[in-house]
């Protein structure tokens, strides 16, 4: 078969057959934009434990004059020979401890002030009632239970603090809507197998009068398929394009531009995906829809073209 | 060219046989009519042929090539070397007798050329040289059945099988229909031709395989069709 004729055939074939042709298309389009966003979902926690791990560290809390409810502060505020007894225990811990510093108190409430500049909270919490601090960042970030176990109860610590755990907070809610949204995606492709089965079957139906003589003028099976997956091929690919240019929009003004801002502004936190992920995964969709498309069609051919 | 070697057929397991034990050799070059009334097996055994079907029992053999044995990738090469052509013309409506006929050596992968010499080659052959642009609805019955013929003969296969091709048409023209059938077994191509019409059988004396409830009750060269007996008249 010649390609200008199969052309004309896939041509003819797709504009009889327009609205199933454009629901496969958007059926394509949010199945992929799903399966996308699970994927970037995926990329974006990686990106994050990249960052985050580096720079979470674990704090140790002293004890403020009112925190005497904790028994490891029972005698008020941290003590100078208390303080004194915890830095010389962190520099033993030398092997597990990359490095540590001292936030005194005037600092903490410096950066509490700064944090929470436009809260109405802030003029309600006095000086003292904020913690001075040990900020250790750790040689290994999975060793935490380590150190924690060596300052947990100690004279003078209020509590001590694993920032990963807030950070594996933010990864589980990540990974749980990385999760959702392949899961739908998952749906919505069992939606488009279907829609596209339909589809192949009420062309061959529009066509069979076509297919019947292409039959007995004895043309390959390969001929008489061929038009019909060019066509859902050339369908799923449009909704791939478009799914694609949503994710992009997605991530070109809604992560890159307004997160980023919004969030640097406020914890000056970075390490959001970018469209360099989006590239990455394009490989990916446009592989699935293709592979979505010619399964299908191969399944659905078998069944209601006859050769 | 074409052997029924004690073939019978059954649609359903269980079913009265459509064809029982047909034993027929069809040679190159030969024109058979293959007569009988509705459902003694005529269009049956056009079907095994082109192998739209699988023979229950026995063997078939087309162009050499054992039916039975052949795998379902060959089937198209098979069908190539019969043309088809049916009572109810089966034409494309939306294309024009040029495109009818083009179609087919477009999915067969022809040459633009090819196809540029071929198909008013094969309209000439049916006499509808200058009806090419027409498109099928504009053409009388006998017209149509002519375009399907040239589209059943434009690969220049060595068979040509028409089941009931004057079905719809009248007698005038169905005679014409024959007589094209006629001037193409002339050429090589061995026709055969299913029918119940007794008037084109007896007129153009040819050989009559007769089927009654899918047996052969006559096998003739130069034969006839007898209507009161096969209580048609």
């Amino acid at each position: 078969m010649r390609v200008g004729f199969l052309l004309g055939e896939v041509w003819n074939g797709l504009r009889r057959n327009t609205s199933m042709v454009v629901a496969v298309v958007l059926v394509t389009m949010v199945s992929l934009f799903f399966l996308g966003s699970g994927l970037l979902a995926q990329r974006q926690v990686d990106t994050l434990k990249g960052y985050w791990y580096d720079k979470v560290q674990v704090s140790i809390f002293l004890c403020t004059p009112d925190a005497t409810d904790v028994a490891s502060c029972a005698g008020g505020g941290v003590t100078d020979a208390q303080r004194d007894q915890l830095r010389s225990d962190l520099d033993r811990l030398d092997g597990l401890v990359e490095e540590y510093w001292f936030e005194s108190n005037e600092e903490a409430y410096e950066r509490f002030r700064e944090q929470f500049r436009n809260s109405p909270v802030l003029d309600s919490i006095p000086q003292e009632a904020i913690p001075e601090s040990f900020r250790v960042q750790l040689a290994d970030p999975t060793k935490y239970e380590v150190v924690a176990s060596a300052f947990e109860g100690a004279p003078g610590v209020e509590s001590v603090e694993d920032q990963r755990e807030v950070v594996d907070k933010l990864f589980t809610f990540l990974n749980a809507v990385s999760l959702a949204a392949v899961g739908l995606a998952a749906t919505m492709v069992a939606c488009a197998v279907l829609l596209i089965g339909t589809t192949i079957r009420l062309t061959a139906w529009s066509r069979r009068r076509e297919t019947n003589i292409m039959r007995l003028v004895g043309a390959s099976a390969f001929t008489i398929h061929v038009p019909f997956l060019v066509e859902t091929v050339l369908a799923t690919l449009v909704g791939a394009a478009l799914a694609i240019g949503l994710l992009w929009g997605m991530v070109e003004y809604g992560i890159s531009g307004f997160l980023t801002d919004l969030l640097a502004g406020q914890t000056g936190m970075i390490g959001l995906i970018g469209t360099r992920d989006l590239w990455a995964i394009i490989p990916i969709l446009l592989g699935g829809a293709v592979l979505l498309a010619v399964i299908t069609s191969w399944l659905a051919l078998r069944r209601h073209v006859r050769v | 060219m074409i052997t029924f070697e004690n073939v019978t057929m059954r649609y359903a397991k269980g079913d009265a046989p459509a064809l029982s034990d047909v034993d027929v050799e069809i040679g190159r070059g030969d024109f058979v009519f293959v007569v009988g009334a509705s459902g003694s097996g005529k269009s049956t055994m056009m079907r095994l042929i082109i192998l739209e079907h699988h023979a229950t029992q026995g063997r078939v053999l087309v162009a050499g090539q054992d039916l039975s044995r052949l795998p379902s990738r060959k089937v198209p090469s098979l069908r190539r070397q019969v043309g088809t052509v049916f009572q109810d013309f089966r034409l494309l409506s939306g294309k024009t007798v040029n495109q009818n006929i083009a179609y087919v050596l477009q999915v067969l992968g022809a040459k633009r050329h090819t196809i540029r010499q071929l198909v008013p080659e094969t309209l000439e052959l049916v006499g509808l040289e200058d009806k090419g642009k027409r498109l099928p609805h504009e053409l009388s019955g006998g017209e149509q059945q002519r375009v399907a013929i040239a589209r059943a003969m434009v690969n220049k296969p060595p068979i040509l099988l028409a089941d009931e091709p004057t079905g719809n048409l009248d007698p005038d023209t169905s005679q014409e229909i024959v007589a094209i059938l006629d001037r193409i077994n002339r050429t090589g191509t061995t026709v055969v031709m299913a029918t119940h019409d007794t008037t084109i059988v007896n007129r153009f004396r040819k050989r009559v395989v007769q089927l009654r409830d899918g047996v052969i009750v006559r096998d003739q060269d130069e034969g006839e069709y007898d209507a009161v007996e096969e209580g048609l008249a």
